[in-house]
């Protein structure tokens, strides 16, 4: 009635008492229309969720596991059975890595496939861990996943980056940013240490949303260089190499939709059955925790220091 | 309104700019302090109250710098409307200047002419420096020839019989009945008072052989009215007397001799002397020194009447060659190497160590080889040098351009009859070769030397010189047999000796093939391998002498005593400043135990009658203004006689020959010298064949962080800052093509810049291209493998920061086209269909409405 009244008013009249049409019309609509216009809904809600969960839901989910990483590596570096070399099982913590000035702590894991670093960064299996002698090379996102390096390409040259790994506490110093075409520091020299960290920036519009390209962050060993221990790993796959995706989860993703599938058909009967209400309070926490599971099994795919 | 605001914009503007550009450097220290002045000057005879203005000239006086100056540096002096001169001396310093009528003297003087200033620091006779007694005090002299006193512009003090002083001072005799007397008395820079009324009462730096020959003069004056002269200047160092340096403000006083003006007195003789107007015609000469008209002579200076007319330029003098000394206690960073940077870093030294943001910057002058090897050895962060050297251990080094510049051939030469100097003096390289190879014989000694008794005596007698240089006299003189050489090993060594090897007739000569007129090469050097670093001295002969001095001391080879190499650019220079040639020519002693028969370095050559030749930087040239030699750029096969210059082109040194010269530099390898030798300048014929890059080569791995830093700083600002041409501190000095951002120039710059910062960052480029040097980095440690994202999923390309260069080691490029695209392709999707869905639903609802 109201919508009635305001729409009688004013000058705009005829248009708005079409929308009322439309509005009362709705439930007369051809059901190609309907459909169409639902599936696109449902693919917008999709993506809306997608792009959610690797920019916003993302960076809670790296909260938790640098909170957890966290953890386990100060129960580990207290044991004194935090790694200091060898073949390191991938996803476990190695180091802590910290720009005091910046604000910044994270824990950093073996590994640097996709899916190692959606918790932050990983270290490159094959180089020398932060810390020791010659060069270690650390990825990490820098749009997505609560962004730990997005800092080291803003104001971070110049600053200093401390390291907590098993063999004790290391400084560095950000020394410059490497971009394509920018020369490339000889080996250090014997006994000398350097950190590369490994992550990616856009250019052009829309940088910050485009992350398309990799650059180096070149940091310098300031303290004493530990002994690299241990035979590292010599081969790494190639989801393992900077701007790489990690096709592994493929099987595992389609099992998740699969479950997802099973789901929603769950609810559609379910809803008949039950009503509305009982349906969606049960359904919810299960569809959600399978979208999330599903968005980030397919995050696994996306190029691993974006 | 609008005016003042744009008033206010422009001084804004002005601030900003000069906040911004001088750096902390006090501003405008770019201005070289061109001077220029017009004023009337006059001659006046006065006979009671009747004044008679005998000659009136309105006179213009430039001087092309007079800011910053240091030691021995020659300003240019040019004037215009002035009486025309008569009576020409041979040689117008010193003494020798007097007798001449109407010419110009040109003086250094301790204060400036400025009323406002206390008594000591202006500008009076008595701080005027002379080199001798006659330039400043008269006497006994007759009082009817006693011209001064008829002076009508003279205080009553000075038309005394004793003028200049109260009392005739002890050392200056009595003074007598029927004579007068005057004394110009001069006042050091430290208050003491010297009578200078004898030789014994002169200043300690105007002794008789003084060790810097006078350099006030009694200029010519064409009969157009023009006169240009070269003065140098005498800092503290030189002539601590008259004192002047960066805190004792000087002038250099120019004083058109109009003649004295004067007043009628009671002695005939004296007012007849007193109205003399010359007894020479205008522009001739007086080589004799016969007696000229004294009222019109530079003798009175000092009179009033002439004193009056003077223009005084007010000069500056840049900071002492010690001040970093003095004023920086920090431990100096001592860059070695090339002279060629000799000039330019006495002025951009102070710019570092007067900044305690800065670290003290130090230029020691070795060898290009030898300082490139201490900087190999780590002994010294960088080394100047011009070319590429061989690396001794396995660190890389780059060479990062740091001036253009180069080496002139630098000489005095009088043309005959007193027309004055030769300015454009033409050699080629065959001219050098027979120089360098000492292939005149000099003397009739050296004609005793088998296979040079055809060879012309010296340079000025040989028909391919008098084919290019027309109208000089040839008179022979072993000066001008040799060319005033290095004895060190240098790279200008190399890039003039190169010059040689590659002209097809100089080295046809050199190959011992006569030239056209039949000169041939002195045999010790026939066939000697260039170029060579090191210019050697291989002539052995000793001639047959007589005289009983030459016999005692014929030890050393004839020719060899000729050339006397001396080890460093700036003694040449100096020896041209003085036509003081090196040859060791001069015998003296009586053979007795007490005076034993010595073989000496020569006289000083006459002014009207020099010829001396020597190899010297352009930045000694210009900063000396030493007249310089313009080169040969093109080659021709060697032919028949030519009694002309055509179809051979030169070039002087200038900065536009010297830009031409870089046009046709070809870089080499990143971070490596570029080539500019005599193959490629012969490309370009404006192109200066003495060009010459430095370069500051340094280390790109192994050096400690904060002497690579340091280095990195020295390079950026070296390339920026003091490249601005200018004679303050931290600016470029003549005889540098600055180095610039665009222009010819512009590949040094990037060059420089390259350099500077892989040595900042050490990056220890090695000259393998490509090898696992793209990507991340290599490491020491050996389980580390370089990191070298070879993505497959990357397009990886592989992009020169320098698209001249060969690309060694640069980073590759790793991009995802699903990371670059992926976030705004999903926005616009969720956008699209967000709106799709009810516009889909709005468009259905309007048809089914219908």
């Amino acid at each position: 009635m109201s919508i009635m009244s305001w729409a009688s008013r004013g000058p705009g009249r005829r248009r708005d008492r079409s929308l009322v049409a439309v509005a009362q019309a709705t439930d007369e609509l051809p059901e190609r229309s309907v459909l169409l216009s639902s599936a696109l809904a449902v693919v917008s809600v999709i993506t809306i969720w997608f792009l959610a969960q690797m920019l916003v839901l993302g960076g809670l989910e790296h909260e938790r596991s640098q909170d957890r990483l966290y953890g386990d590596f100060r129960a580990e570096l207290a044991d004194g059975t935090a790694p200091t070399g060898g073949v390191v099982a991938p996803g476990r913590p190695v180091a802590l890595m910290s720009v005091p000035s910046l604000g910044i702590q994270e824990v950093v894991v073996e590994g640097t496939s996709s899916g190692h670093l959606l918790g932050g960064p990983g270290h490159r299996r094959d180089t020398v861990l932060p810390g020791q002698a010659g060069v270690s090379v650390l990825y990490g996102r820098s749009t997505t996943f609560g962004r730990p390096f997005d800092a080291m390409l803003h104001d971070a040259v110049g600053r200093h980056l401390q390291v907590v790994t098993g063999q004790g506490r290391s400084t560095y110093r950000i020394e410059r940013i490497r971009r394509p075409g920018d020369p490339v520091a000889a080996p250090p020299a014997e006994g000398q240490g350097r950190m590369t960290l490994v992550t990616s920036e856009g250019s052009g519009p829309l940088a910050a949303l485009r992350p398309g390209r990799v650059v180096y962050v070149e940091a310098s060993l300031q303290s004493k260089a530990f002994a690299p221990g241990g035979q590292r790993v010599n081969t790494i796959a190639s989801s393992e190499r900077p701007m790489a995706g990690d096709a592994s989860v493929l099987p595992m993703l389609a099992l998740t939709l699969g479950g997802l599938l099973v789901a929603v058909v769950g609810v559609v009967l379910a809803r008949r059955r039950f009503g509305p209400l009982v349906t969606w309070t049960l359904a919810v926490p299960v569809v959600a925790a399978l979208g999330w599971f599903a968005g980030d099994l397919a995050l696994h795919l996306f190029p691993n220091v974006v | 309104m609008r005016a003042r605001r744009l008033a206010v914009l422009a001084l804004l503007g002005a601030v900003v700019a000069s906040t911004v550009g001088s750096g902390g450097v006090v501003a405008a220290n770019d201005d070289v302090g061109a001077f220029h002045q017009k004023r009337t000057v006059t001659r006046e005879f006065v006979d009671g109250d009747e004044r008679e203005t005998v000659d009136r000239r309105t006179v213009t006086v430039d001087v092309d710098h007079t800011k910053n100056l240091r030691g021995r540096e020659r300003v240019q002096v040019s004037w215009s409307g002035a009486r025309p001169s008569a009576g020409r001396a041979v040689n117008p310093f010193g003494e020798n200047g007097l007798d001449q009528e109407y010419p110009v003297v040109i003086m250094q003087c301790r204060g400036r002419d400025d009323a406002s200033l206390p008594e000591a620091k202006r500008l009076r006779p008595e701080t005027c420096w002379t080199s001798t007694v006659q330039q400043r005090s008269r006497g006994p002299v007759p009082d009817g020839s006693a011209i001064w006193r008829a002076d009508a512009f003279a205080t009553t003090r000075d038309g005394g019989p004793v003028s200049g002083v109260d009392a005739l001072p002890k050392a200056c005799g009595t003074a007598a009945n029927g004579f007068s007397y005057r004394d110009t008395r001069f006042v050091s820079a430290k208050g003491k008072t010297f009578d200078a009324c004898s030789e014994g009462t002169m200043p300690p730096e105007a002794a008789v052989d003084a060790s810097f020959p006078p350099a006030e003069q009694a200029a010519f004056t064409g009969r157009d009215g023009k006169g240009q002269v070269s003065f140098e200047v005498r800092s503290r160092v030189e002539n601590e007397s008259l004192g002047c340096d960066q805190a004792t403000p000087c002038s250099i006083v120019v004083i058109p001799i109009m003649g004295v003006s004067c007043k009628a007195t009671d002695s005939r003789v004296l007012n007849g002397a007193c109205r003399r107007k010359g007894q020479f015609a205008e522009g001739s000469s007086n080589y004799d020194g016969r007696g000229v008209d004294d009222a019109v002579s530079s003798r009175f200076w000092w009179s009033e009447s002439n004193w009056r007319n003077r223009f005084s330029v007010p000069i500056t003098f840049g900071p002492a060659p010690n001040v970093c000394d003095v004023l920086d206690t920090r431990a100096p960073v001592g860059f070695y190497g090339s002279e060629l940077m000799s000039q330019a870093t006495q002025q951009w030294a102070p710019a570092y160590c007067l900044r305690k943001d800065r670290f003290r910057f130090q230029h020691n002058v070795l060898p290009d080889n030898a300082s490139f090897d201490l900087m190999q050895k780590d002994e010294i962060p960088g080394a100047f040098v011009s070319s590429l050297k061989k690396r001794e251990g396995a660190a890389p080094t780059e060479y990062a351009p740091t001036a253009v510049t180069g080496f002139a051939i630098s000489y005095v030469v009088d043309k005959p009859d007193n027309a004055g100097e030769e300015t454009n003096l033409r050699l080629d390289a065959r001219l050098l070769a027979k120089l360098l190879t000492q292939s005149y014989a000099g003397s009739a000694l050296g004609r005793q030397h088998p296979g040079l008794e055809d060879n012309p005596l010296s340079l000025n007698q040989d028909p391919e010189f008098k084919a290019l240089n027309p109208g000089l006299d040839d008179r022979s003189r072993e000066s001008a047999a040799v060319l005033m050489n290095l004895s060190e090993s240098s790279d200008v060594i190399s890039a003039m000796t190169q010059y040689i090897a590659t002209d097809r007739e100089a080295a046809a000569f050199v190959a011992g093939k006569p030239d056209p007129w039949g000169m041939t090469i002195n045999p010790s050097y026939r066939d000697i391998d260039l170029p060579r670093a090191e210019w050697p001295l291989l002539d052995t002969f000793r001639p047959k002498v007589e005289q009983q001095c030459l016999l005692a001391n014929n030890d050393t080879p004839y020719l060899t005593r000729l050339a006397a190499p001396v080890t460093s650019f700036a003694k040449i220079a100096d020896a041209l400043i003085d036509a003081w040639p090196f040859a060791q020519t001069k015998c003296s002693g009586l053979g007795t135990d007490q005076f034993p028969f010595v073989l000496g370095r020569g006289d000083r050559q006459g002014v009207g009658s020099r010829l001396v030749l020597g190899v010297t930087t352009l930045g000694d040239a210009a900063r000396f203004d030493l007249r310089t030699a313009a080169l040969q750029t093109n080659e021709l096969a060697p032919g028949k006689p030519f009694t002309s210059a055509a179809g051979r082109s030169f070039a002087a040194p200038d900065d536009a020959s010297m830009a031409a010269a870089v046009g046709t530099a070809k870089p080499t390898r990143r971070g490596l010298p570029y080539t500019l030798d005599a193959g490629t300048l012969r490309t370009d014929k404006r192109a200066y064949p003495g060009t010459l890059v430095v370069y500051t080569a340094a280390k790109t791995s192994g050096l400690d962080r904060r002497t690579a830093r340091t280095v990195g700083r020295f390079i950026r600002i070296a390339t920026t800052e003091n490249q601005r041409p200018g004679s303050g501190n931290g600016y470029l000095p003549q005889g540098y093509l600055p180095i610039r951002r665009t222009g010819a120039t512009a590949d040094l710059f990037r060059s420089a810049q390259q350099v500077a910062s892989d040595v900042e960052r050490q990056v220890g480029a090695t000259a393998t291209p490509g090898a696992g040097a793209s990507g991340g980095a290599g490491a020491s440690a050996p389980e580390a493998p370089a990191d070298a994202p070879t993505d497959k999923a990357a397009n990886g390309s592989t992009k020169a920061t320098d698209d001249q260069l060969e690309s060694l080691g640069a980073t590759r490029s790793v991009t995802s086209v699903l990371g670059g695209w992926a976030v705004p392709l999903l926005v616009l999707l969720a956008i699209g269909c967000g709106l799709a869905a009810p516009v889909t639903r709005l468009l259905a609802a309007r048809k089914a409405l219908r």
